[in-house]
């Protein structure tokens, strides 16, 4: 199956194509774009059936020479540039749940009104440079497809978005924009020191003690930091994280499902493959540094999201404080911590498309997402109001449910490693339920309001997202094995200790 | 006749630049900045030339250049005119300092 | 027995099929599951006897693992879990039974039902864990379900935010449970409960980790049972429909907490400290909750405060090492509460009133009910030979036999208090003068509260000291190490604790007689009367501080952060504008630029070059 990568990538951007040729208020734009999405999806579909549970190391490996970079200094000796593309069984998990929450996402787009076919153009752009960067064996093109993320979220947010979206996108393309040149300037580096920008090359040759000739503990500990500095900016942990909040605030509902549920996941993503599998030793010393970090972000985005009074803002400091338990979770640099992180990483991807799915839905419906103003819905839209508790109920941890395993797991790792800063993380499991059902509460119990009796419960569309999503959540929580035999092969590339 | 050495070319040509180039980034009037690139046109035929005769293995291709050069400053006196008359019929002015629309 | 798989999957399938026909099924669901967990019950007496026959059994199947160590999910018959299940599986069944009747005009009956279906899947779940891990899953499920359940009448202010800090109370005291969890893995590398207590006894675990762990397990319980400090969520739990209360808040979930310091037991006894504090906190607690029900007016919060009471008596007794008598009494409580909770409830169903001060002379009218909560009340109170005395004696004398007086003397005062205020809302609902019109419930309801009737009568005699022991004897033959007691009490004992409680209850005739009218108000009353304030302290200190802990960060990151984030963004902006400035749209300042740029660049060249 040669080639089957490149044909991942390359199937969004048919829809982009097809759109391209259409005229622009042309009554099949949105099918089209939901079309566009399906591609994908069927594809990921086969690559997850065709992977090789049984097998370590990467799979569908395509690998060309591209170009070769001659340089003054040594004009003989030209830096191989490859096309390097190949999955691990963590890179599978990422493609899979981008691919599903894009969908999603594409059907979450349809009440889009205004420039539908440029939406849907940027729509699957985005999703084609997402694709590209779980799929690449390689910086150069990690680091290009990353790019192509950045631009289609920049015009998403800007042209789309909501009354201050100018700002968000603004602040969005400098924030990333800075991690992005960090995250350079660490591929330069090792490029210039290896040549090569093969992942797992890289991985391997930075793992024999003989490379520490290359490349002195030092040198390390200052890549690792860059790289932690700019894959932080995109997870986020604070103080990196304004931007994210404004950008859940502001963006169409759409892309925050594709932004709270994928896009922050590079961060992590790049963090276990690039942070843990590059500077192992680096990751250990600052261990502890890290976990406190982790802390941080999961006490300062739980007690922040507390006395937020617009469902958004809630919503975008839960996503802060989840984040925490991921870098908890490689902060133990355990199994159980990692696989913790990952687990958290899905699990959240998953919950955060369900909770923004459901505030389209609030924001269609009711017209507003303040908190005091919504309130006892549970009477007019009661299915609706099901699957929000549910969705809210998942996030906050409960058992069954895939946010629980994830918290778990960081913890258990966690608490091996340091259980003294566990004690005090832990106490942001509190403070989830606590502003967890503040917020869900706010919205579907209470008085009956007279003023949303006219309103619609979910759509046949809704309701079938939503179904998948939350069965997809009790699924992983139930039977987590379905996520962790994915993911044993991961760790045998060099992941984990 | 060959006493007047390769240098005295060169100088000539040097000034003549030099007032071109003068002309060209500091007059406001367009039709004297054309003129002045004209000039430093011909201090480029100049030297041109004086290689043709005087340069490091010299031939004839240097008058060729030269005259192509001519042939190119002509086209271009023309054109420029042609866009200095049609400015000058929208904006009544011949001013360069007046025309920054390149800034938006 | 290979039943034991079904008692947990009976009620969770009635859950998803009224989940999925809910529209269809409306009034129905209740026949539905009724059915499935009179099924789940008949399950659990096979088990219940294939145990005595058999003995234990574990079953376990892998889940998932993390590396090399393989987590499990399984079921476990034991005395102890078996005798949960019946219980559990008993109840679930009469309170199915008796909502048919109590919910019959509720639009979300067949929701009602489906949720009652995954409590009691749950329930059975957690009682039939073998390892912790699964145990805590089930713990946090039977948590939601009961604030799925409280907050059943969604629409009422109340109910909302009771079932918000019935769920986040709660929640306090698992996260206790989860770090012992965490540190037990790390401690003996298993979640599984034998190897657990395998290691504890083999000394692996320093006794001070011991202690901390076993101090952080009950905390846990403490969240569950409602036990001080955390017990402000039990009582504002009442606002759910009252088979609910009977069910979850008064026999099943809320023993829970008892249940599993008991299951933890080999690791409690190891550690004298934390025994400690398990038999302080529960006198405290049973004698604190015990003041607290004297003065209050609403039915179903005084029952609630008696729970609380009673827990804090079974944790007493499991403290001072009466590790029969905790269950003892936590199978009878579960009767005689559950009894009282439904009659309470046919109160309500009848008079719509839950004040007892405007009820009076329901006896009349009322005739079965009243019957049936006189017999709940003597049991409760401790009337010789119902259940109740039995259990109840059984706990004093383990006290006694303990040595510590001082929570003797507390129990012995809470047996008195206990007979005072249970008969003070008998009298008082009861008795007296009939002031309004009602009507005795229908059968499906009152079937049910017959059934607990007759427990609450018959359920003392599985231990008495006459007719031999056979609880604890069975209890002994549990797989895990625990040591069962037989205290002997001198013969006064029984004889002062009968003496206190026929005291109560003629001192509540008394007071009940004479005060018809309302209850003077004197500040020890009106400290009573506000649970001691702790709901207000609670609410100024924690509440509040989180609350402010949250406003402070919020407007740090509003203020500092996202300030520092704007300036940085503003430098972009401003450097972008100076750039733009330069581009003034002259060609001839761009000729110069480009110009000098050229002689600098030649220059440059010139002088590295070293042509100069």
């Amino acid at each position: 199956m040669g080639g089957i990568l490149t044909i991942l990538i390359l199937s969004p951007l048919l829809g982009v194509i097809v759109l391209s040729l259409m005229p622009a208020n042309h009554s099949s734009v949105k099918m089209i774009g939901v079309f566009g999405t399906v591609l994908p999806l069927i594809v990921t579909i086969g690559v997850f059936s065709l992977y090789d549970r049984t097998l370590s190391g990467i799979q569908f490996m395509e690998s060309y020479q591209w170009f070769e970079l001659m340089t003054a200094i040594s004009p003989n000796e030209p830096y191989p540039v490859t096309y390097d593309l190949g999955i691990t069984g963590l890179s599978l998990l990422f493609l899979m749940l981008s691919a599903l929450i894009t969908f999603l996402a594409s059907l979450a787009a349809l009440r889009i009104q205004e420039g539908v076919k440029g939406f849907y153009m940027l729509f699957l752009l985005l999703e084609f440079g997402i694709l590209g960067v779980f799929s690449s064996e390689n910086l150069f093109l990690f680091f290009l497809f990353f790019e192509v993320t950045l631009v289609a979220m920049f015009l998403l947010i800007g042209k789309w978005g909501g009354f201050e979206r100018e700002k968000a996108a603004f602040s969005f393309l400098v924030y990333n924009g800075i991690g992005s040149i960090l995250l350079l300037i660490v591929i330069i580096v090792l490029f210039v020191e290896f040549r090569t920008m093969n992942i797992s090359e890289l991985t391997s040759l930075l793992q024999e003690s003989a490379s520490y000739e290359f490349l002195s503990g030092n040198t390390r500990m200052w890549l690792f930091l860059l790289l932690l500095l700019g894959f932080g900016t995109k997870l986020p942990i604070v103080p990196l994280h304004t931007w994210m909040v404004r950008v859940h605030i502001e963006a169409p509902i759409a892309v925050v499902m594709i932004h709270a549920g994928v896009l922050l996941k590079i961060g992590a993503y790049g963090l276990i493959r690039f942070g843990a599998g590059f500077f192992p030793e680096q990751l250990k010393e600052t261990a502890v540094i890290l976990a406190i970090l982790g802390v941080i972000n999961l006490l300062y985005g739980a007690f922040i999201a507390l006395v937020q009074t617009e469902l958004r803002a809630v919503l975008a400091y839960s996503s802060i404080s989840h984040m925490g338990i991921v870098i908890i979770g490689v902060a133990s640099f355990n199994t159980a911590g990692l696989q913790g992180a990952v687990f958290q990483t899905i699990s959240h991807g998953l919950i955060a498309a369900l909770l923004f799915l459901l505030v389209g839905v609030i924001v269609d419906r009711f017209q507003t997402t303040k908190l005091a103003d919504l309130g006892g819905v549970a009477s007019q839209t009661p299915l609706f109001a099901g699957f929000f508790l549910a969705a809210g109920l998942a996030s906050l941890g409960l058992p069954g449910m895939s946010g629980f395993i994830s918290e778990f797991l960081a913890f258990l790792g966690l608490f091996e490693a340091m259980p003294v800063i566990g004690s005090v993380g832990v106490i942001g499991l509190i403070l989830t339920a606590v502003y967890m059902l503040r917020a869900v509460l706010a919205v579907t119990f209470g008085e009956r309001k007279p003023q949303f009796d006219k309103q619609k419960d979910l759509s046949a569309v809704e309701l079938v997202s939503s179904a998948i999503l939350l069965s997809l959540i009790i699924w992983i929580g139930v039977y987590p094995a379905v996520l962790s035999n994915t993911l044993q092969m991961a760790r045998t590339l060099g992941i984990g200790g | 006749m060959s006493s007047i050495p390769l240098s005295a070319f060169l100088l000539t040509a040097l000034l003549l630049f030099c007032i071109g180039l003068y002309g060209a980034l500091t007059k406001r009037n367009a039709v004297i900045v054309l003129i002045s690139i004209e000039l430093m046109l011909n201090a480029v035929n100049l030297n041109l030339v004086a290689f043709a005769k005087y340069g490091v293995g010299a031939s004839i291709r240097g008058q060729v250049f030269s005259l192509f050069t001519i042939t190119v400053a002509a086209a271009e006196a023309a054109v420029g005119l042609a866009i200095l008359i049609a400015l000058y019929r929208n904006r009544a002015t011949v001013n360069v300092d007046e025309m920054n629309t390149l800034k938006k | 027995m290979d039943v034991v798989w079904l008692i947990p999957i009976l009620p969770l399938l009635s859950f998803l099929i009224i989940l999925f026909t809910r529209p269809n099924l409306y009034r129905k669901a209740g026949i539905v599951g009724t059915i499935f967990t009179g099924a789940a019950f008949g399950c659990a007496l096979l088990v219940l006897f294939s145990n005595f026959a058999e003995g234990n059994q574990l079953v376990e199947a892998n889940w998932f693992s993390i590396d090399s160590v393989v987590l499990t999910v399984g079921v476990e018959v034991n005395p102890l879990n078996a005798l949960m299940l019946v219980i559990v599986t008993l109840v679930s069944f009469l309170v199915h039974m008796y909502s048919i009747g109590y919910m019959a005009n509720d639009e979300r009956i067949a929701t009602f039902f489906g949720y009652l279906g995954l409590f009691t899947f749950a329930m059975t779940g957690l009682v039939l864990s073998p390892n912790l891990l699964q145990l805590y899953v089930f713990w946090e499920l039977v948590g939601v379900c009961s604030f799925l359940l409280v907050g059943f009448y969604f629409y009422k202010p109340e109910a909302k935010a009771a079932a918000k800090k019935a769920f986040i109370v709660t929640r306090i005291g698992d996260i206790g449970l989860l770090v012992a969890i965490f540190l037990l893995f790390w401690q003996t590398g298993s979640f599984e409960l034998d190897v657990i207590f395998e290691s504890v006894l083999a000394g692996d675990i320093t006794p001070s980790m011991v202690t901390l762990i076993a101090i952080l397990i009950f905390i846990g319980a403490v969240g569950k049972s409602g036990q001080f400090p955390l017990h402000t969520w039990l009582p504002d739990a009442m606002e759910g429909p009252t088979p609910v209360s009977a069910l979850i808040h008064a026999a099943t979930m809320v023993a829970a907490g008892v249940y599993l310091v008991a299951v933890m037991y080999p690791l409690f006894s190891s550690s004298e400290t934390a025994m400690t504090t398990v038999a302080i906190t529960g006198g405290f607690t049973a004698i604190f909750a015990a003041t607290i029900a004297l003065v209050q007016r609403d039915i179903k919060r005084i029952l609630a405060y008696s729970t609380i009471s009673q827990l804090g008596y079974m944790m007493l007794a499991l403290g001072a090492a009466g590790y029969t008598a905790g269950i003892f009494h936590l199978t009878t409580h579960a009767f005689f509460k559950a009894l009282l909770f439904l009659a309470a409830g046919s109160v309500i169903h009848a008079v719509h009133e839950q004040d007892i001060f405007k009820m009076g002379g329901l006896r009349k009218q009322l005739p079965i009910t009243a019957a049936l909560c006189l017999i709940g009340c003597l049991s409760i109170s401790g009337f010789p030979l119902l259940a109740g005395f039995f259990s109840k004696d059984e706990i004093l004398a383990s006290t006694y036999a303990d040595g510590r007086y001082v929570l003797f003397t507390m129990a012995l005062l809470t047996a008195f208090l206990t007979a005072f205020y249970m008969f003070r809302l008998y009298f008082l609902v009861f008795a007296g003068n009939e002031s309004s019109k009602a009507k005795e419930s229908s059968r499906i309801m009152l079937i049910p509260m017959f059934i607990l009737g007759v427990l609450s009568v018959v359920g003392g005699y599985i231990q008495t000291a006459w007719f031999g022991t056979f609880l604890g004897d069975w209890l002994e033959t549990s797989p895990y190490p625990i040591t069962v007691d037989h205290p002997t009490a001198p013969i006064w004992l029984p004889i002062s604790a009968i003496l206190l409680s026929l005291a109560g209850i003629g001192l509540a005739w008394m007071y009940a007689k004479k005060l018809r009218y309302g209850e003077r108000l004197n500040p020890v009353h009106r400290l009573l009367f506000h649970k001691y304030y702790i709901d207000e302290f609670y609410r100024v200190t924690i509440v509040k501080g989180t609350r402010v802990i949250g406003y402070f960060w919020m407007y740090f990151d509003r203020f500092i952060i996202e300030g520092g984030a704007q300036a940085l963004i503003g430098l972009v902006k401003r450097m972008a504008r100076a750039g733009s400035d330069i581009q003034s749209g002259q060609v001839q300042t761009y000729g110069t630029v480009a110009f000098s740029g050229l002689v600098v660049v030649l220059l440059l060249i010139a002088v590295i070059g070293g042509y100069f």
